[in-house]
């Protein structure tokens, strides 16, 4: 009986940590998504045990991908003004990040926002992407040389 | 008399260079802006001199092409692509792409060394160069399809003979085309040479 009760304890205290110091450490990413919700009047879905799920996959990529948060804003009808959007996410982001791609669409339907910023030996990846009605924002930290590793797996080959 | 026309000689020469952004690479032009609003997709990709140290840092240096283009990458300024998609032809002008060409060339620096206009589909490709001492330090491709313009600028020390190998690099595409464009064989009008500023303008 020890045993059972000890397992969903160890887990516990596996996953609050992990939990807590995701969402502490992700003070650009949540100012970010709140700002959005404010100003378009939107909620954004936060994922569960993200915390949890970030582990896994820092796990299953041996550390390729850390540090995830994910917000998902669904029936997202507000028209968006593609330049004040990038202002608001450069704004909220904080120093350090840089945008490196940009895509917008005329009606302001369509937007991808990609922005990067080195963090020691990885490098840090903010994602906005709206389209039809779904804004899905992503952050994490990639480690590049297993990213290249891992692209070159799938590469051309002569 | 002389004070005005110094004064006046200085502020035509500071509204004829293009604007810098604090990243260094320069400002979009006016007309840029009237692209954006008639085009359906825009992309931008802009790699600044730290995001380019950082990505030379991963490339792999046994690979041969890989080696070239992280070689090429640690030294340069930025590099700036713009990419504008439109519905239908016709929605921008060849005075638009003249322009565009002139925002960059009234600075005095840039040469044009490669002028291609193909009167039959209406694609035109504008190349110029950036001199610093004798030296290429900047490159400025504009390519203009029927319903594409794109505009690629790379900012630092060029390495012409290195260039394609940085064409694998989202939206540098156009940079593969320029090794063979010697080759192409359409009715164009072409000024090669950095001293032929200008040239091959008619």
């Amino acid at each position: 009986m020890r045993k059972f009760v000890l397992i969903p304890i160890c887990f516990l205290a596996l996953a609050v940590p992990v939990v807590v110091l995701a969402n502490g450490v992700s003070g650009g990413f949540d100012q970010v998504v709140s700002s959005i919700e404010t100003r378009y009047h939107v909620h954004a879905d936060r994922i569960p045990m993200l915390g949890l799920v970030s582990l896994v996959a820092q796990a299953s990529t041996h550390d390729g991908v850390r540090g995830m948060h994910v917000a998902e804003i669904e029936d997202f009808h507000a028209d968006v003004d593609g330049e004040e959007l990038n202002k608001l996410v450069a704004e909220k982001l904080g120093s350090g990040w840089e945008r490196v791609i940009r895509e917008t669409s005329r009606n302001g339907g369509d937007q991808t926002l990609i922005f990067m910023r080195p963090e020691g030996s990885r490098m840090g990846m903010f994602v906005l992407d709206l389209g039809g009605h779904e804004m899905d924002v992503v952050q994490m930290s990639v480690d590049p040389e297993h990213l290249r590793e891992k692209i070159g797996e799938y590469g051309h080959r002569d | 008399m002389k004070n005005l026309v110094g004064v006046w000689v200085l502020a035509m020469a500071a509204i004829a260079v293009p604007a810098v952004a604090q990243n260094g690479l320069p400002l979009p032009s006016p007309v840029e802006k009237e692209l954006a609003a008639r085009a359906s997709n825009v992309t931008e990709v802009t790699l600044g001199k730290n995001m380019l140290g950082f990505a030379a840092k991963f490339m792999d240096g046994k690979d041969k092409d890989d080696e070239a283009a992280k070689h090429l990458i640690e030294g340069l300024d930025g590099i700036y692509v713009r990419s504008y998609e439109f519905d239908k032809e016709g929605q921008y002008s060849a005075v638009d792409v003249e322009k565009l060409r002139s925002y960059f060339e009234a600075g005095g620096e840039w040469s044009s060394i490669v002028r291609e206009r193909d009167k039959k589909s209406g694609e035109s490709t504008d190349v110029m160069m950036k001199m610093v001492n004798g030296q290429p330090h900047g490159l400025f491709v504009l390519d203009a399809e029927p319903k594409e313009l794109s505009i690629v600028l790379i900012l630092g020390p060029v390495k012409m003979e290195d260039l394609s190998k940085l064409s694998g690099i989202g939206g540098l595409g156009v940079l593969g085309d320029l090794e063979g464009n010697g080759n192409k064989n359409k009715d164009k009008d072409k000024a090669k040479g950095p001293k032929a500023k200008g040239g091959g303008d008619e």
